[in-house]
């Protein structure tokens, strides 16, 4: 101890050290950290998307009058991605890379069914005018109709993102998660196992086409259940 | 004729091996490395330490060897370990070393712990060797997680679903764990671009000088005892290899034997008087 006295340091000697020593440390361990951390800083705080986001996105799921009573009805969607080797200005300026890299998404949609006290379903909201519709425009009702009535809900079950699927069991349908056996109903609502909420549901739009439309967007937060996991 | 080919042979590893030792040490080390006296019961458990170092070895060597045909793109993975399990020489066979010995390497350090725990090994001062061990553990489970994702298959691919969101659901750093593992906040190429970097540059790279250190460790305090004890013990067994040598020496009045304990300045003065 006596030999490193020799040399005391002194309260300059200090300060200098420890500006020069964080300097140094800032410009060592920023640009790395920064560099691996990108989508925490893209996506928890720019809060950024890599399904792109705005007016335009709205996807086309499938005509809604396929959309039986009884059941869902599972459609894909394939939401397009902006991640590293997506970059969509090389893309179009190099003309090489067609290919679109896509999230590959899974949807049931089914109609709106009551559930009745012991847990089977009850009358189904479909809309009437759907049993004779042979394709044509629809009316700003019928739209609105429609899109009430619709659970348009996403395959990832919202415990830990299986994909859930369609069971029948002793005439009763239900949404099964292979992974935890978690179940939910016709609605998409939560009926037993580990899961922490109901499915999550897209924000969706019929149009006069009779098609269905959704955004990359979900009802996450709020009274709609934890936030929690946050990618869906 | 036969015989002399072999004392030659004899002599010139000796003077190789003792021109390593002058200058490196090695033979000492290795020594030191390679023998522990154990005791004779249950000597079977002592093996398990090596056993997971031999598989963590394994896998080093088949994955280096694996990296030659993997491709780590989302529209390529798949098809290249396909092609590595069906067309490659020995692709079955090494990408099948690489899988089994990973399950054999979890399976050896759970025994490989539970020996230590129930024999006691991890008391004072062997304490922080047991940490060093828990930290290769996390390192080894998150190298099978992240490696369970470059098959990108669908097997794969919603086991490492399932783990990320497992760790979406850690209090505070939820969605920064998440995302940071994507890439971004869906599953896609850049999610894969890092589950390939963690499993092929970072956990190896950490990996190894923690190794070290275990090793390291473990040879300091011993397994039975401190260093002092076993360099006791070890000075013990030569001495005794060397009396049984003489014994021998004694019984059947072999000359080689004694020839071959000259040093190599006595060879020399030997070859000059002849
Ligand atoms: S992922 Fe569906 S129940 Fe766990």
């Amino acid at each position: 101890m006596a030999e490193l006295q020799k040399d005391p340091m002194t309260r300059g000697d200090f300060l200098g050290f420890g500006i020069l020593g964080t300097i140094v440390g800032a410009i060592l361990t920023i640009p790395p950290a920064a560099f691996v951390l990108a989508p925490i800083i893209d996506v928890d705080i720019l809060g950024k998307s890599d399904v792109p986001e705005g007016p335009d996105d709205w996807f086309e799921v499938g005509p809604i009058a396929e959309i039986t009573e009884e059941e869902p009805k599972f459609f894909k969607v394939d939401f397009p991605v902006e991640q590293i080797y997506a970059e969509p200005k090389v893309q179009e300026e190099s003309g090489i890379s067609k290919e679109e890299f896509v999230v590959e998404s899974a949807l049931w949609v089914s109609w709106r069914t009551e559930i009745l006290g012991d847990g089977t379903y009850g009358q189904s909201y479909r809309p009437s005018f759907l049993d004779n519709y042979d394709g044509g425009t629809l009316t700003e009702e019928q739209v609105q109709e429609a899109q009430e009535n619709l659970n348009v809900l996403s395959s990832s079950c919202a415990h830990l993102g299986c994909p859930v699927r369609w069971i029948l069991r002793e005439g009763e349908g239900e949404l099964l998660c292979p992974c935890h056996g978690g179940i939910y109903n016709i609605n998409g609502e939560y009926v037993a196992g580990p899961p922490p909420r109901d499915l999550y549901r897209y924000t969706h739009e019929v149009r006069e086409d009779g098609k269905l439309y959704v955004r990359h967007e979900f009802d996450v937060g709020g009274e709609n259940g934890p936030q929690e996991p946050y990618v869906i | 004729m036969i015989g002399r080919i072999r004392s030659q042979a004899i002599d010139t590893s000796r003077f190789l091996t003792d021109w390593m030792e002058h200058r490196t040490g090695i033979v000492t080390m290795m020594e030191h490395f390679l023998y522990e006296p154990v005791p004779k019961r249950g000597a079977w458990l002592y093996t398990l330490g090596s056993a997971t170092l031999f598989c963590i070895s394994l896998q080093f060597l088949t994955g280096i060897l694996l990296l030659f045909y993997y491709v780590p793109t989302t529209d390529h993975a798949w098809d290249s370990i396909y092609y590595i399990m069906e067309e490659a020489y020995f692709g079955t066979l090494i990408r099948g070393i690489h899988y089994w010995s990973a399950n054999f390497l979890l399976v050896f350090i759970g025994l490989h712990m539970a020996q230590v725990f129930f024999s006691g090994g991890y008391k004072a001062p062997r304490e922080l060797n047991w940490v060093v061990g828990v930290v290769l553990l996390l390192l080894v489970i998150v190298l099978a997680f992240t490696g369970y994702l470059l098959r990108w298959d669908q097997d794969g691919f919603w086991a490492s679903v399932v783990g990320m969101k497992i760790g979406s659901y850690s209090p505070f750093v939820g969605g920064a764990t998440i995302h940071f593992l994507l890439g971004g906040d869906v599953t896609g190429p850049a999610t894969l671009s890092r589950f390939f970097a963690i499993h092929v540059w970072l956990l190896p790279a950490a990996l190894a000088p923690f190794i070290g250190i275990h090793l390291y460790l473990l040879r300091k305090h011993g397994v039975f005892g401190s260093e002092f004890e076993y360099s006791d013990r070890l000075a013990k067994l030569h001495e005794r290899q060397r009396l049984e040598l003489y014994e021998s020496y004694e019984e059947n009045g072999h000359e080689e034997i004694g020839e071959t304990n000259l040093g190599r300045r006595n060879r020399e003065e030997r070859d000059r008087r002849e």
